[in-house]
């Protein structure tokens, strides 16, 4: 038995894994995938449980013919365990996850591609494991040290109100009475560029395959403070690139200009991109990512 | 002028090497040449509702192994825009297609043809067999089957009293509601999923001409003496391969598989595609295109 047990019947990939398993930390299980050979290896961690691994399918492909590529469903949705408590989605669970993907696949050091809150986990892992973070990208990533309020935060998440419109519905209430309507919301919000019609609907299939009552714990689950995400910024000694869409309508891009201040490193801008730029558009990403493992390497 | 009308051509993944005017009787039409290899593929205009940037996945792809030219046909993009059902025949484009050769010294071409292109296609391949090296079709608007039923419930040139769906292919709609005209058939056009760049490329191009010479356009399409046109298929001696969505709301699979079948051509369906595969599904549909050249005698893999 899987947990992936009714999700819908997954599309065609241009590449499959060349290796593929689960690693299990106190019960709970994390499923990892293994592209290519070509070292240095890229670890690719989740960004939230309402998607899985495949948020990276414009990017496997054409990584794994230059690289080793690991990626992993993030505890919460896709082949991984779905645990119970808020504390098991904190972000230091998180960071520990990505540590024994990169123990069980061999990896003794890897560049990470810290995506929207995968940037806190990569964070973390990079601060404090710093043998095995060769470098950090850093992508629409917002641990908080703008300042600048974020868009979803315009309501109050736990209070019912009589209101679901916009982001009304980042709403425990609303989540619970209409799980897919949140996830249409969100996603039209990550994919702000015209003509996203197919990453909507991809990543709005994603996020059904994990279920809104699994969505709420990680809401309460710990999160890092501001100051704390400085203090582990200001600890980083490894290159670190940060790539940010200047339209991205779920972390500010201010954030992006923070964090680049913050760890020393070089600020990429992508005019009129939103949040999921990689998704939308992968080959500049891709070229920019590439360039960018092959100048740390 | 129309070109001060359109608005500014996005960028290209691939520029022309030459590009040039012929004038026909008064009317310049607008032609590009890419790339260098043997044999020339030849992409033709369709019906003058879009120009020849509806080829833009094709050029790039099929430039990087072969010669590829390609016309703004009379109406639309580059060209001009003569009024007149006569100046909108399928021989005028036939002798557009071939004063386009002529200039650009192609003796011998592969000819791609989408819709309307194809009674183009058709009609130079059975007159000049030596131009004419191979034929390809796709989606081909050919009288050898019926059309779709939908589409023959209302009149073109008579007022509605109704503008829903197919209502709208009428000449008095699209001269009072020429853009929504156009949105509805391109929507129509890319019935798959997915297809809002597709949809919205088109429409532009549509703007760029009027719906004056579209509605002279259509009037002449009406004209074609389309009772030989299986004759005309008959005559035709070179290897044909058409292409045909299973899911093609413009022209039926049909007519497809009719064409190939009068030409002694090979039909490929494409399953779940409309009536463009060539701009929605173009890595098929270039690799279907490139293996047909291939394949023609004489060529060496």
């Amino acid at each position: 038995m899987t947990t992936a047990v009714g999700a819908p019947a997954e599309q065609t990939r241009a590449r499959y894994p060349d290796d593929e398993g689960y690693v299990d930390r106190d019960g709970v299980r994390v499923f990892y995938e293994v592209y290519g050979q070509k070292e240095p290896t890229i670890l690719l961690p989740p960004p939230w449980a309402i998607v899985h691994s495949r948020i990276w399918k414009m990017q496997i492909p054409y990584l794994a013919r230059h690289f080793r590529v690991v990626a992993y469903d993030g505890r919460g949705n896709g082949k991984s365990d779905r645990p119970d408590t808020a504390d098991a989605y904190g972000e230091h669970e998180q960071a520990a996850d990505a540590l024994a993907v990169l123990d069980v696949t061999g990896t003794e050091q890897a560049v990470v591609v810290g995506f929207s809150w995968g940037g806190q986990w990569s964070l973390i892992l990079a601060a404090e494991h710093p043998e095995r973070v060769r470098a950090v990208c850093f992508l629409g990533a917002g641990p908080g040290l703008s300042g600048k309020a974020f868009p979803y935060e315009e309501y109050p998440f736990d209070e019912e109100l009589d209101t679901d419109e916009a982001w009304a519905k980042e709403n425990r209430h609303y989540w619970l009475r209409d799980w897919p309507g949140y996830v249409e919301w969100f996603f039209s919000q990550c994919f702000t560029e015209p003509h996203s019609t197919k990453q909507i609907e991809d990543a709005v299939g994603w996020g059904l395959e994990t279920t809104p009552e699994t969505m709420l714990l990680t809401e309460e689950a710990p999160t890092l403070e501001p100051a704390e995400a400085y203090e582990l910024c200001a600890r980083l000694t490894c290159p670190v690139l940060v790539v940010h869409g200047d339209e991205d309508g779920i972390v500010p891009y201010a954030e992006a200009v923070a964090l680049a201040e913050a760890t020393g490193g070089r600020l990429a801008t992508f005019e009129g991109s939103g949040h999921c730029l990689q998704v939308r558009d992968p080959v500049r990403f891709n070229l920019m990512l590439r360039a960018f493992v092959e100048s740390v390497a | 002028m129309s070109l001060l009308e359109a608005e500014r051509e996005q960028t290209r993944a691939r520029y022309p090497d030459s590009e040039g005017y012929v004038e026909r009787d008064g009317v310049r039409v607008f032609y590009e040449v890419y790339g260098q290899g043997e044999p020339t593929v030849f992409l033709l205009p369709t019906w003058s509702i879009i120009h020849s940037r509806h080829w833009k996945m094709q050029i790039p792809y099929l430039a990087r192994h072969l010669r590829v030219l390609t016309f703004d046909g009379r109406g639309n993009g580059k060209a001009d825009r003569p009024s007149g059902i006569a100046a909108y025949t399928e021989r005028e484009f036939t002798d557009d297609s071939l004063a386009v050769m002529n200039a650009t010294e192609t003796e011998s071409a592969v000819v791609v043809g989408l819709s309307c292109g194809a009674l183009w296609g058709t009609l130079l391949a059975a007159d000049h067999p030596d131009r004419i090296a191979g034929a390809v079709f796709i989606g081909p608007a050919v009288p050898l089957a019926p059309g779709h039923p939908e589409r023959n419930v209302h009149s073109f040139q008579d007022r509605l009293d109704t503008d829903e769906g197919w209502a709208k292919y009428n000449r008095h709609y699209w001269l009072e509601h020429y853009e929504e005209f156009l949105e509805y058939f391109f929507g129509r056009i890319f019935s798959e999923p997915h297809s809002t760049k597709q949809i919205e490329d088109c429409v532009g191009w549509g703007l760029e001409m009027s719906p004056e010479t579209l509605i002279d356009s259509q009037d002449a399409l009406e004209l074609c003496g389309l009772e030989r046109f299986r004759d005309v298929c008959t005559r035709v001696r070179c290897p044909v391969l058409v292409l045909h969505g299973d899911e093609d709301a413009i022209r039926p699979l049909a007519q497809g598989a009719a064409l190939a079948e009068a030409t002694g051509g090979t039909l490929v369906t494409l399953e779940g595609s409309g009536h463009c595969p060539h701009a929605r599904d173009p890595v098929k549909v270039n690799l279907l295109i490139r293996d047909f050249v291939e394949s023609l005698p004489g060529r060496t893999a």
